[in-house]
């Protein structure tokens, strides 16, 4: 199962996996019970903080899922515990994939071969934190001079909070509104998402399951399913795609605007 | 007006306690490339690393300038420390946040929702990392399998498409007045810039609805 003899998944490998994961969780930990702490001084309801942390767990399992196929991706090169480790620690899908891609490349491989010189194992590990460190270090110097002037700027009187809930509430649909954007008419840097039939019938799907959740919800008061609603919304749109990528030919499945 | 003092002294002591974390994180994070490094004598060639880099650097650094810029302020200070150290902003935490926000009720600008967003961002991150972790340990030998599955590709591979549908459903039915300019600008840039990074269309999209969504309001077509 596990192949100690190959430097990539070392007893070292394992060891720094270990410190780095436990690392993040004692610091989710410690914020999570201070903000807890906070909610309580503040009056938020026990039940509401519950609630929060139960639905973001559940928020969380589907993407988490996706980053574990990426971690398995990027292991037939590296190794399992690099992609492990990289994707638990700042790493994002996107980045991690293209930070050993160009690595790989700059050394004459690709991701589909397996790293078997030490050196070049190092150099790709280099690579992936040099180039992910900059955002934790730009929030560690500037995060407080940043909220502070947001919060300055939005707090000043009943006009300026006003603009300031349109701003959130709007910036909140700009982030959908990107990602919507590329289900229609994305590319992928690889190929294997690009817009097209699949991509907007999944998301048509996940905004079909999501409001008929909403509508029982509301309808029957069904309180403890509206933390469910999201997760199963996210699963069932999944669900859709892996049927119908079964049921339909694949002229119409792998249609994409982009050939 | 003791109040505000501990509302000042909470906000204190998360951006302290967040940069210590933050600090650690990084001394940590670095462990890994000096630890094999040192230990396998495998330093890497200095000048093939700097030529990845600089092939890297220019897209990902302006992106992750934006990121600071334009995530900091919605995932308030302890949920900003926690994401810029756990990853996966986009694609996870920042959604996540802002989903339990709106099911809470809370606003981001207050302290309720700094409250919620640390809650919610620490709650994802440890469920991402238990899931990973035993995905990793538990599954290991049948890896290869899962990731060659054809039957659950199109699942994984429009996972984003799934979780914004469901997100966004709600929202954008609610506010549809200022969703359609934002989407129809993220569609307008994708058609002339096909492999735009997300994290530049973001921008693009945020200060499209942020400047329609103003605008809108100035000419009162929204409240």
């Amino acid at each position: 199962m596990f192949d100690f003899s190959d430097f990539k998944e070392s007893p070292l490998m394992y060891g720094l996996a270990a410190l780095i994961i436990g690392f993040v969780v004692i610091e989710s930990v410690f914020f999570l019970v201070k903000a807890w702490k906070r909610g309580k001084e503040l009056g938020i309801s026990t039940e509401t903080l519950k609630n929060t942390v139960v639905s973001s767990a559940l928020f969380s399992v589907a993407p988490a899922i996706s980053i574990l196929a990426t971690v398995i991706v990027l292991a037939s090169a590296l190794g399992i515990v690099l992609p492990w480790i990289r994707l638990s620690v700042i790493g994002n899908l996107l980045y991690e994939t293209s930070a050993a891609n160009t690595m790989l490349d700059v050394l004459g491989s690709n991701i589909n071969t397996e790293v078997t010189n030490p050196e070049d194992f190092s150099a790709i590990a280099w690579v992936m934190t040099v180039g992910i460190s900059l955002g934790l270090v730009l929030v560690t110097i500037f995060g407080r001079f940043i909220i502070k002037k947001i919060n300055k700027a939005t707090t000043k009187s009943e006009k300026s909070s006003n603009i300031a809930d349109i701003i959130s509430a709007s910036a909140f649909i700009g982030i959908i509104s990107a990602f919507v954007a590329q289900a229609i008419n994305g590319k992928s840097s690889d190929g294997s998402s690009d817009a097209g039939f699949m991509s907007i019938v999944t998301l048509v799907s996940a905004v079909v399951i999501s409001l008929i959740f909403e509508t029982l919800c509301q309808r029957f008061k069904l309180k403890k399913l509206e933390i469910f609603a999201m997760p199963l919304s996210i699963f069932g749109a999944m669900a859709v795609a892996v049927l119908l990528n079964m049921w339909l030919p694949a002229e119409i499945t792998s249609f994409t605007w982009w050939g | 007006m003791s109040k505000i003092k501990k509302q000042r002294d909470y906000f204190d002591s998360v951006h302290i306690w967040g940069r210590i974390w933050s600090i650690g994180a990084l001394l940590v994070l670095f462990s890994l490339p000096v630890a094999f490094s040192a230990y396998y004598d495998a330093w890497p060639n200095a000048k093939l690393v700097l030529e990845a880099l600089l092939r890297l650097i220019p897209l990902y650094w302006l992106s992750s300038i934006i990121e600071v810029i334009t995530f900091t302020p919605m995932l308030g200070a302890g949920g900003a420390y926690l994401s810029f150290v756990t990853g996966n902003i986009t694609n996870l935490k920042l959604p996540c946040s802002l989903s339990a926000m709106e099911q809470a009720k809370v606003k981001a600008n207050s302290e309720e929702g700094e409250v919620i967003s640390t809650i919610a961002v620490a709650s994802s991150a440890i469920t991402t990392t238990i899931i990973i972790a035993v995905g990793v340990l538990l599954f290991n030998p049948f890896l290869p399998a899962l990731r060659e599955s054809e039957a659950l590709k199109p699942a994984f591979s429009y996972v984003s498409s799934a979780l914004f549908g469901a997100l966004g459903a709600s929202y954008l039915k609610k506010h549809w007045k200022i969703s359609i300019f934002p989407v129809v600008v993220g569609i307008a840039v994708l058609f002339f810039v096909p492999s735009f990074g997300v994290s530049t269309l973001l921008f693009v999209t945020i200060v499209a609805a942020v400047g329609g969504a103003l605008v809108m309001s100035k000419l009162k077509l929204v409240k």
